[in-house]
């Protein structure tokens, strides 16, 4: 679990999507740019947190800034779904930018 | 709990505020070194940077003595380049502590140490917060009472107690010192209480902001607060049962009228003016009009009348205490008493009185006023000449005034004063009306019942009062005018009536006036009568009275230095006192030349002697008239010449001097102007005593009208006339038959000097006048009233 203090310490929150599957809920964070290994996932009661950082990253050299929008850093995003996910079995896939989690549940209508 | 962390940072100086975790800032960046800061950040990978307040906001390129030592490290959110510089949106993350600061490159980088977020929890935390949160949105409210966002919806937004005071004081927008403070608080609780403070301090200056601009706008209102106010002082007033000053002007004037004596009418009209001037604003021009209007209302004596004294005998004896004779005056008033005493309500007569200047007229009136016990006013009407005078203005125009009649009423007091109306012959008349018209209604006794004056606009009774009026003379007076009076004549005195006059009145009222005892100053008869002879010729009194006058002050200068005891005017005194003697007491001429005839005529002044002159020119045609002659005196100087004409024969005149040569006839002196018929006789003797070339008698003066078939016609004025011709020392006079009886007029003394003719034709005038035309006239009438006390003889002519 994060600390407080962690909590605390993020800088923007990933747009998310949330779709009804046959077998369960498929939500999609949009987390362009950042690196795979760097998304921390938890599922914890109806909950789905993401957070992470987003690291930008020099593309050549010398450029500099002349102006900026996308939010770098921390962030973080909790969802809360209408059922459990303790007993859903997770799978994540990062495609294209967008990172998708299927949650598929036994009992999709409970 | 946690371990501590620690960074390499760019750092932000920042010259006003305190960026607080988890909030939002944007900021425009100029200064070099903080370009450099953020350009640094930039390229790093997650574009953080550290950014802490300056402890002075002037200082260009603080160093670390210059900068706080807790700030909070954000992450670049947004980034633009402006001119010159670059506007920015970052947003807090943690709290962190500066360390130690690198100063090697183009901008500062910090050593930092990260400060953990405090986590206290308590009751009291959540008390203060609740506190907070409550003082907070009593501020909100005040500040902005029409917000759509409740403060409660935003702050419920917001989970985390230290986040929602970071909130607050980023909203609330606290001054550095404080926003520092808070920032560095170390505990929930520390944070709590700064932020309650300063929720206090601000709701306290809040409050008394807005107090402050409720009072101006208070100020902006005071006009309407007093008239506020002002009501309501009245309302209290009348709970207290006072009242304000016009309030009591108009309950004066209320109980004035509850308590006056008045006919319905005007009680209805004052009571409606009444009404309107309660409604009225003091300032109002109507105000001040409508109240002198109702105090005249108030003012008028309606129905209140004096008591006649209808004692006839203390009446009688009052009369001639103040005047002397005037019996014919005297006696009318006495009837007027009689007629009162039996019957109350006969209508008050209205007097004329004629006659010259000084005779007493007007002070006549005044002693009618005492003997009848009524209140006496006067009124001049000369010079008169415009009806709104007398019966007022319209109270529409401004100053609009009630007229003479009303406002002498007004004086007087009552309702049936003794009103005199003086020299109601000099009323004039123009453009503005004829004030005479006005005067009809006002002496109508059948109209004055109900006088109507325009200012008043109320029917006023005029019939109580008793209208005295004098008169010079009755010619100017229009006829309709003359009808409406009953005429009294005050002819001129004698000289008898004079010497006693002045011994009666005038003496003793002189010597008042110098301070003499009648011991002082002692004026004989004889010295009166000189005086009236030598130094005045007037009917009335007042020269004789300015000469005793002049005497009586010269006596008392005389006295004042010490020079006598007690004075007698001996005769040869007067010159000394009086000046040189003006007239000459034989004015007749001794001898009268062909053509010249003396006649009497009546003058405003009294009477006069006049010759009238005529000469023939022969070898002329007709009849030149002059001396100022009016039209009357003109067609009665023709007709006396067609009537010596057709008689030419008859009274021995060669038809041919009539016939070839015109007729000249001059009346002195030229310069006045002369009118009337009365010298009718005088010019037919004068043209007989011309045709006939016999000179007619001296001591012989004459008047009366003539016809064109001789008749003599009665004329008036016969006593001043009389008096006249005494005065000039014409001892034989002519008058015409008719007019006998006027000398009952003249006092006994008088008529025992005079030889009196009376005569019914001109032939019988001719015959008296001219001794040598008597002579051919033989066998014409001529009554005799001889001198002495044979009394009346009727004497027969040869």
């Amino acid at each position: 679990m994060p600390t407080a203090g962690e909590c605390q310490r993020v800088a923007w929150r990933p747009a998310a999507d949330i779709y009804r599957t046959r077998r369960g809920w498929l939500v999609k964070f949009d987390l362009a740019g950042v690196r795979p290994q760097e998304i921390e996932l938890v599922a914890s009661g109806r909950q789905l947190t993401v957070r992470g950082l987003r690291r930008d990253c020099t593309l050549e050299e010398g450029c500099r800034y002349h102006s900026l929008e996308i939010s770098y850093n921390r962030f973080e995003r909790t969802l809360e779904l209408p059922c459990p996910l303790d007993a859903a079995q997770i799978t994540t896939d990062y495609r294209d930018g967008m990172l998708l989690v299927q949650l598929e549940m036994e009992n999709p209508e409970e | 709990m946690t371990v501590e962390r620690a960074a390499v940072l760019p750092v932000l100086p920042l010259k006003n505020s305190v960026l607080f975790p988890h909030l939002l800032m944007p900021l425009a960046v100029g200064r070099a070194a903080s370009i450099a800061a953020i350009e640094s950040a930039l390229t790093s990978e997650d574009k953080s940077i550290f950014v802490v307040a300056q402890r002075n906001p002037e200082v260009d390129e603080p160093a670390q003595s210059d900068l706080f030592a807790a700030g909070t490290t954000a992450v670049i959110k947004r980034m633009e380049r402006a001119e010159g510089g670059m506007r920015l949106i970052i947003q807090g993350i943690e709290r962190a502590e500066l360390v130690s600061l690198e100063t090697g490159e183009a901008f500062l980088k910090a050593q930092l140490r990260f400060l953990p977020e405090p986590t206290d929890e308590g009751t009291e935390i959540e008390a203060l917060q609740r506190e907070v949160l409550q003082e907070a949105s009593r501020i909100h409210s005040m500040v902005d009472p029409d917000a759509q966002l409740g403060l409660d919806q935003i702050m419920s937004q917001v989970s985390e107690v230290l986040h929602q005071v970071y909130l607050l004081a980023s909203m609330l927008g606290l001054g550095l010192p404080q926003s520092q403070q808070l920032l560095e608080a170390p505990t929930r609780l520390a944070a709590l209480q700064l932020i309650h403070s300063q929720l206090r301090h601000e709701a306290q200056v809040l409050e008394l902001r807005q107090k402050i601009a409720s009072q101006a706008q208070t100020e902006m209102g005071r006009e309407q607060r007093e008239y506020l106010l002002r009501q309501q002082m009245r309302a209290i007033q009348e709970e207290l049962g006072e009242q304000s000053p016009e309030q009591a002007d108009v309950s004066e004037l209320r109980k004035r009228l509850a308590e006056a004596d008045l006919p319905d009418e005007p009680r209805k009209e004052a009571a409606r003016e009444l009404g309107r001037l309660e409604r009225l604003p003091t300032a109002a021009p109507d105000y001040q009009m409508t109240r002198a209007y109702l105090e005249l209302i108030l003012e008028l004596p309606w129905r209140k009348h004096t008591e006649d004294k209808l004692d006839l005998p203390s009446a009688r004896q009052i009369l001639d205490e103040d005047h002397f004779d005037l019996k014919e005056v005297k006696e009318r008033i006495i009837e007027q008493l009689a007629v009162l005493k039996l019957n109350p309500r006969a209508k008050a007569p209205i007097l004329c009185f004629v006659g010259p200047p000084g005779v007493g007229k007007t002070s006549l009136g005044q002693s009618i006023a005492r003997a009848v016990g009524r209140t006496f006013e006067r009124m001049s009407l000369g010079g008169l000449h415009d009806e709104a005078e007398l019966r007022g203005h319209r109270r529409t125009y401004i100053g609009a005034m009630p007229g003479r009649v009303i406002r002498a009423i007004r004086r007087a007091g009552v309702a049936n004063p003794v009103l005199l109306l003086d020299e109601i012959d000099k009323v004039g008349a123009d453009y503005r009306g004829d004030p005479a018209a006005a005067l009809l209604e006002i002496l109508d006794p059948a109209q004055n019942s109900t006088f109507h004056d325009n200012y008043l606009d109320l029917a006023f009774d005029l019939s109580k009062v008793m209208f005295i009026t004098t008169a010079n003379t009755l010619d100017t007076i229009p006829r309709a005018l003359r009808d409406r009076m009953e005429i009294l004549r005050l002819a001129g005195y004698t000289d008898e009536e004079k010497i006693e006059i002045a011994k009666r009145y005038l003496l003793p009222r002189q010597l008042r006036e110098a301070g003499l005892t009648s011991e002082q100053l002692v004026i004989s008869d004889e010295i009166l009568a000189r005086i009236i002879h030598r130094y005045t010729r007037e009917a009335g009194l007042r020269e004789l009275e300015r000469m005793i006058g002049r005497i009586a002050r010269k006596t008392a200068v005389r006295f004042a230095e010490g020079h006598a005891e007690s004075v007698e005017v001996r005769p040869d005194d007067l010159s000394g006192i009086l000046g040189p003697e003006r007239f000459f007491e034989e004015q007749a001429r001794r001898e009268l030349p062909p053509g010249v005839a003396a006649g009497l005529a009546w003058t405003e002044a009294g009477g006069d002697v006049l010759y009238i002159e005529a000469a023939l020119l022969p070898e002329q045609k007709g009849l030149t008239l002059t001396g100022q002659l009016g039209e009357v005196m003109q067609e009665s100087a023709k007709t006396a010449q067609s009537y010596i004409w057709s008689r030419a024969a008859e009274l021995g005149i060669d038809p041919k001097t009539v016939q070839q040569s015109g007729v000249h006839i001059h009346v002195p002196a030229g310069a006045i102007p002369k009118d009337g018929p009365s010298a009718g006789v005088t010019m037919a003797t004068a043209l007989a005593s011309l045709y006939s070339g016999s000179p007619a008698r001296s001591d012989t003066a004459m008047t009366g009208e003539i016809t064109l078939t001789g008749l003599v016609m009665p004329v008036g004025g016969i006593k001043e006339k009389v008096l006249a011709a005494r005065r000039a020392g014409i001892r034989r006079l002519i008058l015409p038959k008719q007019n006998e009886r006027d000398l009952d007029e003249i006092p006994e003394a008088v008529r025992n000097e005079l030889e009196v003719l009376f005569a019914e034709r001109i032939e019988e005038v001719l015959a008296a006048a001219v001794p040598d035309l008597g002579q051919r006239l033989g066998g014409s009438k001529t009554s005799y009233h001889a001198t002495g006390d044979e009394a009346r003889l009727v004497a027969k002519g040869n």
